[in-house]
């Protein structure tokens, strides 16, 4: 039959109960203040795109120029994705037959636009400026401080934040993109860049 | 201080219940009012989720989540297939327009975002508004995303094929094809408003010269009664142009010329020009029958009848020639006026005192009048043009060598055309840019005419009370996607091009027109667009000088020769026009205590009643009453105590033996005596969804005069019932209990010592202050250059996507402007003395709301500004109850989900849409702060003073919000901020706001008390 717990066994059973939840508690607390366990953030998301488009030839292989496509990453807030006559400069004639390409040139003629799939996602209460990044960090990796940022430059600008594009054969993101992660560049003292919350958020 | 007595010195007070200290109310602001209304249920809250929906999302959600890897929400990217050169994405693209709104012209500047126009501000290039804008300017953009609004042309079926629809879609080429056939058979006639565009105007003329059509004009406050008087005093019709800043004294006769009458915005810049507080301050005296904005600011006011306004203007010419200033015979056919102290109820000494200010400034004084919608404003309008030459002003404040556009072609009575079309003369009539069959009175007998027309085509934008009787709608473009050409004043020339392509399938009026007289001539040769006839025939495109380019640059062409400067000579006034002086009735006694004389008047949101279906209009607070979502009649306080009428109870108006209306009571301190008055604008049936059956269409209860005037019934009746309505009034929750809050003192004192009238406190801090590395932003108002047009109301609500939240709403208090315009009056209610005062937040050093905050929500910035962090606000709503100010604004429902398409292009994308359950308030426009800054950065240069203007300050006509670095010390608003003339609102909780403002000064000499006695309740 049943056994009944004594009242010192209730006790004890009790008190190891709320020892685990106890502990449990202050460690899920522990883990996530300390960003050893994160959740909401979207590192390495990897989107089936449309169009297998690679960073890796484009920008490993043939040295384009980031703001060959993302022409308004120096003058506006977004970089932009480039239109579809910028890929037919050159797809005009590079690699006609490939059938994604065909599929582009299909898009571009019928005047139908790629619907891409947005990989750096931020939240609409989160006003982020490109040019302004660019301009700031840009100026760090800088050769001469007269000479408009170069190629190379804005690379490594640009590879801060998106991690090493050259080397992505489909675009995946890089950083989490949390807050946390834009203010722990923000709070260096060499970057002298404002923490307050207006900044971002208005 | 606080003993009884001077608790009964208090001076201000906000509403007649506060001020009348009724034991009901004083019970309600006691203990009721603190909760005053019940959460809303859940049954409220349509189309918003259930608790226990709510809670079962939560869970399924949460669930979700658990997977992880997968991301919602996912967001697509559309790129541009070729992209146009000019678009930046996310940067805004600014082209310079024109605007007219049917009275009032503006330069205006468009800004673009992706393509589409968000915002709408005034274009510092334009001499008559230079960067001020209307609060009906800013909705003009909101008018262009309205959903009503057709989207294809229509034609009405008229219920002979059996459908449960009035309009089905119709073809261009067959409508033009059956107006053309009614064209060529001649008797067509086009019913039209008034646009001072000289090459639309121009084409029209031809056309209806070369197919011989009759033209007639309806607007409903067009100001043909001056233009008329001039032409009797002076031999031409033309609608001069006041010059105030030249003025020293103003005498206003029933004239709202900082509110409603003719170009508001560009003479209440003008008038706060000449109303710096220095020894040429101007003087503002104003006799009038309702209180009117011009009279909440007018220096000494007196209260009269319409009937009472000729009596008036000859008394004061009449006591000029007695006093022998002026050398003038008294017309012999005139009575003489005796001792009109009497008649207007003043001192001797009062009267003797206007006439000798009047002598005194002579040739640099004026005297306007506004009303032209009482039976003998002919009469006045003359008197005061003789009145204007007697004392020197014309040629110099009466500028007629640059008047106001006006048509002088059309034929534009009603009347005849009526008559014509019901004896068959008119077969086809063309209605454009008027909808009389809202706004004519006799708008039974107009539709009975007008079904006797064969075809009546209207190129309204929606199917309105004149759409349900065409035969067509041909719906014109919007203003916005649309070129034309504006001389609003004579010799400056300003561009309208379009901001966007048409949203819809409609037409350009003037491109039909072209198309018209195209298939008329059979279709041959070549057909021209309505840009190309624009380009070709604009004005003065002749001139040396003229670029069209240069004018799509800068908005504005301005003939060399119309610049002002010097004086003109005075013209020779006709002595004919004494015979056109009607006599005035001796002393404006009504014949019973139950007639009134009936005022009907413009408000200056919704004006003509055109723009209704724009709630941003229907939810600005009327700047004298702060009432809105209603009309209302408005009626003396002795009245309704003899009448025992309570606000908002609902009387019988009757005018006329065929006209009687039911409209709610508005009690309005100030207003003349045996006086009441409607607004129009209101009534609306057939404009929207949200202009329909809001207010009481007043226009029946006009006639019309014989130049096509509107005039109000002479006299009506009233009779209380016993039904009731609330008013949505937006002020009287917002009492400031008798603290400093407008400091106010006269010229002399002010001269004497600036900041005399300021009770500085001594206060400290237990804590230390903010640290500013950079910058701390910071703002002042002058009030004395403030008229309380609320214009930056509306400006703010487009820049920061402001919701509008309806009647109800509104009633209990949860209106969202950011910022609000306080009215205070003063002295007893028959004749108060009014002050405006613009509240935005404060951004307190000491911001009481950032220290209640359990979230951290709202913090304080190294720029001294206080943020406002949408995200991060749970909604306690602590911070709105610690706010000393009343700034703060929360989101009870999600007033975007009601945003119906496509009014949600309108929106600012540089500003976060709030979401329900957020507290919201004015940031100081912090996205203009940061694109200033970035755009700074850019350009590799410090900001400078004027690099950041806020919304309002840019809106604003008198230029009285000044927005600056106070870090700077070379900036305006450091300069002002730290004047002695300036303070604190609520100095003594130290809060230290980074908002001041500058004491108003009243021209006038006898003194109210010492602050000591105005303050401290």
């Amino acid at each position: 039959m049943s056994r009944k717990l004594s009242g010192r066994g209730k006790k004890v059973t009790a008190a190891v109960f709320f020892f685990f939840i106890f502990s449990g508690l202050s460690l899920f607390i522990f883990l996530i203040s300390n960003n050893k366990i994160r959740f909401g953030y979207n590192n390495d998301y990897q989107p089936d795109q449309p169009i297998p488009f690679s960073h890796a030839i484009h920008v490993g292989q043939y040295q384009m120029d980031c703001r060959y496509c993302h022409t308004a990453v120096e003058e506006g807030r977004h970089a932009g994705v480039p239109s579809l006559d910028t890929c037919m400069n050159c797809h005009l004639t590079v690699k006609p037959d490939s059938p994604y390409i065909q599929k582009l040139r299909e898009a571009y003629e019928n005047n139908q636009p790629i619907v891409w799939e947005k990989v750096h996602l931020l939240p609409d209460f989160v006003k982020f400026n490109h040019s302004l990044h660019i301009k700031a960090l840009s100026s760090r990796f800088a050769e001469s401080s007269q000479l408009p940022p170069s190629k190379e430059q804005i690379r490594k600008t640009c590879t801060t934040c998106h991690g090493t594009v050259e080397n992505m054969e489909i675009m995946y993101q890089h950083e989490s993109l949390s807050m946390g992660w834009c203010v722990q560049c923000h709070r260096k003292e060499e970057h002298q860049a404002p923490i307050n919350c207006s900044t971002c958020h208005y | 201080m606080k003993n009884k007595s001077a608790l009964s010195k208090k001076k201000y007070w906000l509403s007649l219940e506060q001020w009348s200290k009724d034991k009901d109310f004083q019970k309600l602001a006691g203990q009721e009012k603190e909760f005053m209304n019940p959460l809303p249920s859940e049954e409220e809250a349509t189309g918003l989720w259930e608790r226990r929906e709510f809670l079962q999302l939560m869970a399924a959600s949460m669930a979700l989540a658990g997977f992880g890897c997968v991301r919602r929400p996912t967001e697509k990217i559309v790129p541009y297939v070729k992209r146009p050169d000019d678009v930046i994405l996310g940067e805004e693209n600014i082209y310079s327009s024109s605007y007219y709104d049917g009275e009032e012209g503006f330069g205006i500047l468009v800004k673009t975002r992706e393509g589409r126009p968000v915002k709408i501000e005034g274009n510092k290039n334009h001499p008559l508004n230079q960067g001020g804008l209307s609060a009906r300017a800013h909705s003009h953009i909101l008018s262009l995303y309205d959903p009503e609004r057709l989207k294809d042309p229509q034609r009405n079926l008229f219920n002979e094929v059996k459908s449960n629809r009035e309009f089905i879609r119709a073809q261009y080429p067959e409508a033009d094809a059956e107006i053309v056939e009614h064209l060529k058979k001649g008797k067509a006639a086009f019913l039209t408003g008034e646009w001072p565009s000289p090459t639309s105007e121009r084409l029209l003329r031809n056309f209806c010269n070369t197919y011989s059509c009759s033209h007639f004009v309806w607007n409903p406050l067009s100001h043909s009664t001056l233009a008329e008087a001039q032409k009797i005093c002076y031999g031409k019709t033309l609608v001069p142009h006041f010059d105030l800043d030249r003025a020293r004294f103003i005498l206003s006769i029933n004239c709202d010329f900082l509110g409603t009458w003719l170009y508001p915005t560009e003479l209440s810049r003008l008038y706060s020009k000449g109303r710096k507080a220095n020894r040429d301050m101007n003087r503002l005296v104003v006799f009038e029958s309702l209180l009117s904005l011009t009279g909440t600011n007018a220096d000494w006011r007196v209260r009269i009848k319409p009937t009472q306004q000729l009596e008036l203007v000859l008394s004061i010419v009449h006591s000029l020639i007695k006093k022998g200033y002026v050398k003038e015979k008294w017309p012999s056919h005139l009575r003489e006026p005796a001792s009109p102290y009497k008649t207007f109820h003043m001192d001797k000494s009062a009267w003797d005192k206007l006439i000798s200010e009047l002598w005194e400034n002579r040739g640099q004084s004026l005297v306007l009048a506004g009303d032209e919608s009482s039976k003998d404003s002919r009469s006045v309008q003359i008197a005061v043009s003789w009145l204007n030459h007697l004392l020197g002003n014309d040629g110099w404040t009466v500028d007629y060598v640059r008047p106001y556009r006006t048509w002088t072609w059309a034929d534009r009575k009603v009347e005849k055309l009526i008559k014509e079309l019901e004896a068959g003369k008119i077969d086809t009539l063309i209605i454009h840019k008027t909808n009389p069959l809202y706004s004519y009175p006799d708008k039974e007998r107009l539709a009975a005419a007008v079904k006797k027309a064969k075809l009546v085509v209207y190129t309204g934008d929606r199917e309105d009370e004149t759409g349900k009787l065409a035969h067509y709608i041909l719906p014109d473009h919007h203003d916005l996607e649309k070129w034309s050409d504006w001389e609003f004043q004579k010799g400056v020339l300003s561009v309208q091009q379009p901001t966007i392509r048409p949203l819809y399938r409609t037409r350009a009026f003037e491109e039909a027109l072209i198309e018209w007289s195209y298939l008329i001539k059979g279709g041959s040769g070549e057909k021209k667009s309505w840009y190309t006839y624009l380009k070709k025939n604009i004005k003065y495109n002749t001139e040396a000088g003229f670029s069209w380019d240069q004018l799509l640059k800068t908005g504005v062409h301005i003939r060399k020769s119309d610049q002002r400067e010097k004086r003109s000579s005075a013209r020779s006034f006709k002595s004919s026009a004494f015979t056109f002086i009607g006599n005035f009735k001796s002393q404006g006694q009504n014949k019973s205590d139950k007639e009134y004389e009936l005022v009907l008047y413009p408000t200056s949101g919704l004006k003509d009643g055109t723009l209704a279906n724009v709630s941003w209009l229907q939810e600005f607070p009327d700047p004298v009453t702060k009432i809105c979502w209603d009309n209302y009649l408005c009626i003396s306080p002795a009245d309704a105590r003899k009448r025992n009428l309570k606000e908002g109870q609902i009387v019988l108006l009757k005018g006329g033996s065929k006209h009687q209306l039911k409209i709610p009571v508005h009690i309005q301190p100030g207003q003349a005596d045996g006086v009441l008055a409607v607004a129009l604008g209101y009534g609306r049936e057939r404009a929207g969804k949200v202009a329909n059956k809001v207010g009481i269409n007043a226009y029946p209860l006009a006639e019309v005069s014989k130049v096509g005037q509107l005039v109000s019934f002479v006299s009506v009746e009233m009779e209380p019932t016993t039904e009731k309505i609330l008013l949505a009034n937006t002020q009287g929750h917002h009492s400031m209990e008798g603290r400093q809050i407008v400091v106010e003192t006269t010229l002399k004192k002010y001269l004497e010592n600036p900041g005399g009238a300021i009770h500085r406190h001594k206060v400290f801090s237990l804590w230390s202050s903010h640290q500013y590395p950079k910058h701390k932003w910071g703002m002042v108002i002058d009030l004395n250059s403030c008229t309380g047009c609320s214009d930056c109301i509306i400006a703010c609500q487009s820049e920061n996507n402001i919701p509008t939240v309806g009647k109800d709403l509104v009633l209990q208090g949860r209106e969202m402007h950011w910022i609000r315009v306080d009215r205070y009056y003063k002295g007893v209610p028959e004749e108060p003395e009014t002050v405006h005062q613009p509240v935005v937040c404060m951004h307190c050093d000491n911001a009481p709301c950032e220290t209640v905050c359990p979230v951290a929500a709202t913090v304080h910035s190294d720029e001294g500004t206080n943020d406002m962090i949408y995200n991060r606000c749970v909604g306690t709503r602590y911070c709105a109850n610690n706010c000393p100010y009343k700034v703060r604004r929360f989101n009870w429902f999600n007033y975007v989900k009601k945003v119906e398409k496509p009014l949600n292009m309108a929106m600012n994308p540089d500003v976060t849409v709030r979401s329900r359950g957020v507290m919201e308030k004015c940031t100081f426009c912090v996205h203009r702060i940061r694109s200033a800054q970035a755009k700074a950065k850019l350009e590799n240069r410090e900001l400078k003073d004027g690099d950041v203007k806020t919304a309002c300050q840019q809106s604003c006509p008198t230029g009285a919000i000044v927005f600056g670095d106070l870090k700077d010390k070379s900036s305006e608003v450091y300069r002002l901020f730290n004047r002695e003339d300036s303070y604190a609102l609520l100095e003594e909780l130290n809060t230290q706001p980074a908002v001041r403002y500058q004491v108003k000064v009243r021209n006038k000499e006898d003194s109210g008390k010492s602050h000591e006695e105005d303050h401290h309740g």
